[in-house]
């Protein structure tokens, strides 16, 4: 009994699914569902792609419901034959494929784009929050950094609010430098106790700092009180150091909706002149690996729901079939197998565009709008 | 029922594919959960596995004595043995995982996966392909689409040996 090394061919499919699913880099599954069509069929039949992504990146499958996805994001089945339940597999597979190669890939430090607010300000705008996007302390002659309002309490705590390069981002390192009164008696550093970070979403469109003054407190809890929080750090002692003091999470965080927060928690120094204490920070950075730009994340409502869109190279909107669950009811996949040629032709139409994509009316003017 | 006590172990055959036995002690295919249950509701003491061939069935058996030896003291000793134990070629490996699959012998099982595995991990596709020994058959338009698509998977480190 000869047989050949092709496992995939003769091994029982929850065998060579063990064997596959032992592989931890998506990329190593993209590379298997090219070695042939057979194992082609096999990797997106069992969604394998999409299990590996799930196991790596555990937060995706408590927000993200690639039911949503499907409702919005339709392939194009354009011949009787093709059953939509297959072009469904198929785009779960590049879609989750995508996405483990976009969260894998490089690491960036610019997660941070632009600021949203400050929870308060000294003086606006030359202590804003918008320096502390700037990485020295100094721009020309003058000082940059944010700086608190005073409080005779120490333990009032503060908070800066960013927007992410992304809107699905993994986070694994905050870094924060305390910023030193270099013009000050005694050049005092107005570090905090100790920081923690916190990502979410919002599904109100939420303006960044403006350059035309304070916000109101009301206004501004308001504003906060839209955003849903879907992870809070630790919180991390810091040291009253003029340094950039590096936090790294514990597990990278997958932060879906792209709004940040960093909590400084307590205050540690004193202003001489007024005996109020104050917090002050001259930059933050966050370490990451934003998603592909190809990706767009829409968050749909407070429960986190979110649809993940995918705007495929030049194609940017296509033709809109609605995809709908009882239509065609297909054969099992196994099927497929005395019918090669006719899916591997759609694959063929997928890729090359006739196929795939892009939705909801509204979605261009979204892709460059906030959130 | 027997007692361990006694000093009087069980022995029971194993009859390979080719119809090569093997004698060894029950205890040891207790690993076996297909075979514990066959020895433990049949109270059989030969069992015919024509399945398995008995080069196989001599390295099955070799894991299962180690296996049986385990303690905490040659635990790096044992990991040698399995690291050699999967270092067979690849036909022989996956008949073993097939026979292990049979057999439930839990642990054993996930191992040998790995091991499959790590025959596919950081490889390029035409090395996979190679080392299980399989054709391409799509054409070079669906390649070159894959590589589009995905050029990250395709691209880096990867080993292009077939060992």
């Amino acid at each position: 009994m000869e047989r050949c090394g092709d496992f995939v061919q003769w091994f029982l499919p929850d065998m060579s699914i063990k064997i596959l699913m032992c592989l931890e880099d998506p990329s190593d599954l993209v590379r298997v569902s090219a070695v042939s069509t057979s194992w082609r069929q096999f990797v997106i039949g069992n969604g394998l792609c999409k299990h590996l992504c799930l196991r790596r990146f555990p937060d995706i499958s408590s927000v993200a419901n690639m039911t949503e996805v499907k409702n919005t994001i339709v392939p194009v089945v354009s011949q009787p034959e093709k059953s939509s339940e297959w072009s469904s597999l198929e785009w779960d597979h590049r879609v989750y494929a995508f996405m483990a190669q976009g969260l894998s890939n490089c690491t960036r430090k610019d997660c941070l784009i632009d600021a949203i607010l400050a929870s308060s300000t000294d003086n606006y705008p030359e202590e804003s929050i918008l320096n502390t996007l700037e990485p020295s302390d100094r721009v020309g002659r003058r000082a940059s950094y944010w700086s608190s309002r005073g409080e005779s309490d120490p333990t009032v705590p503060e908070t800066l609010t960013y927007k992410l390069i992304s809107k699905l981002c993994l986070i694994s390192e905050f870094h924060v430098q305390p910023f030193q009164a270099y013009f000050q008696f005694g050049f005092p550093i107005y570090s905090a106790k100790a920081v923690r970070f916190r990502v979410g979403h919002s599904n109100v469109k939420i303006d960044v700092e403006s350059d035309n003054g304070h916000e109101s407190a009301a206004a501004q809890g308001s504003l906060l009180d839209k955003i849903v929080w879907t992870y809070t750090s630790p919180a991390f002692p810091m040291e009253q150091e003029n340094s950039l003091q590096k936090f790294k999470l514990p597990e990278p965080v997958l932060c879906i909706g792209g709004v940040l927060q960093v909590e400084l928690l307590g205050r540690v120094q004193r202003q001489e002149m007024d005996g109020q204490y104050y917090i002050c920070v001259s930059h933050v950075q966050v370490v990451g690996r934003p998603l592909l730009p190809a990706f767009d994340v829409e968050i749909l409502d407070e429960s986190g729901k979110w649809n993940l869109k995918y705007y495929p190279k030049e194609n940017l909107c296509q033709s809109r079939t609605k995809f709908s669950e009882g239509e065609s009811s297909s054969p099992r996949l196994r099927s497929f197998g005395s019918n090669l040629r006719g899916w591997e032709q759609m694959i063929l139409n997928t890729l090359l565009g006739a196929g795939a994509v892009v939705v909801d009316d509204d979605s261009d003017e979204e892709l460059g709008g906030l959130f | 029922m027997a007692s361990s006590t006694t000093g009087e172990k069980k022995i029971l055959t194993l009859k390979g594919g080719d119809n090569e036995e093997f004698i060894l002690e029950e205890s040891l295919v207790l690993q076996s959960e297909l075979l514990k249950n066959m020895v433990k509701e049949e109270r059989v003491s030969s069992i015919p596995l024509p399945s398995i061939k008995s080069k196989t069935l001599v390295k099955i058996i070799e894991y299962l004595k180690k296996h049986a030896e385990l303690t905490p003291s040659n635990k790096e000793e044992f990991k040698n043995f399995e690291k050699e134990f999967v270092n067979v070629v690849l036909e022989e490996l996956l008949d073993i995982t097939v026979a292990v699959n049979y057999l439930k012998i839990n642990g054993l099982l996930e191992f040998c996966c790995q091991a499959v595995a790590d025959r596919i991990k950081d490889k390029s596709v035409e090395a996979v392909r190679k080392i299980f020994r399989i054709e391409s058959d799509f054409t070079p338009e669906e390649e070159s689409e894959f590589r589009k698509e995905t050029p990250e998977a395709f691209e880096g480190d990867l080993d292009d040996t077939t060992n």
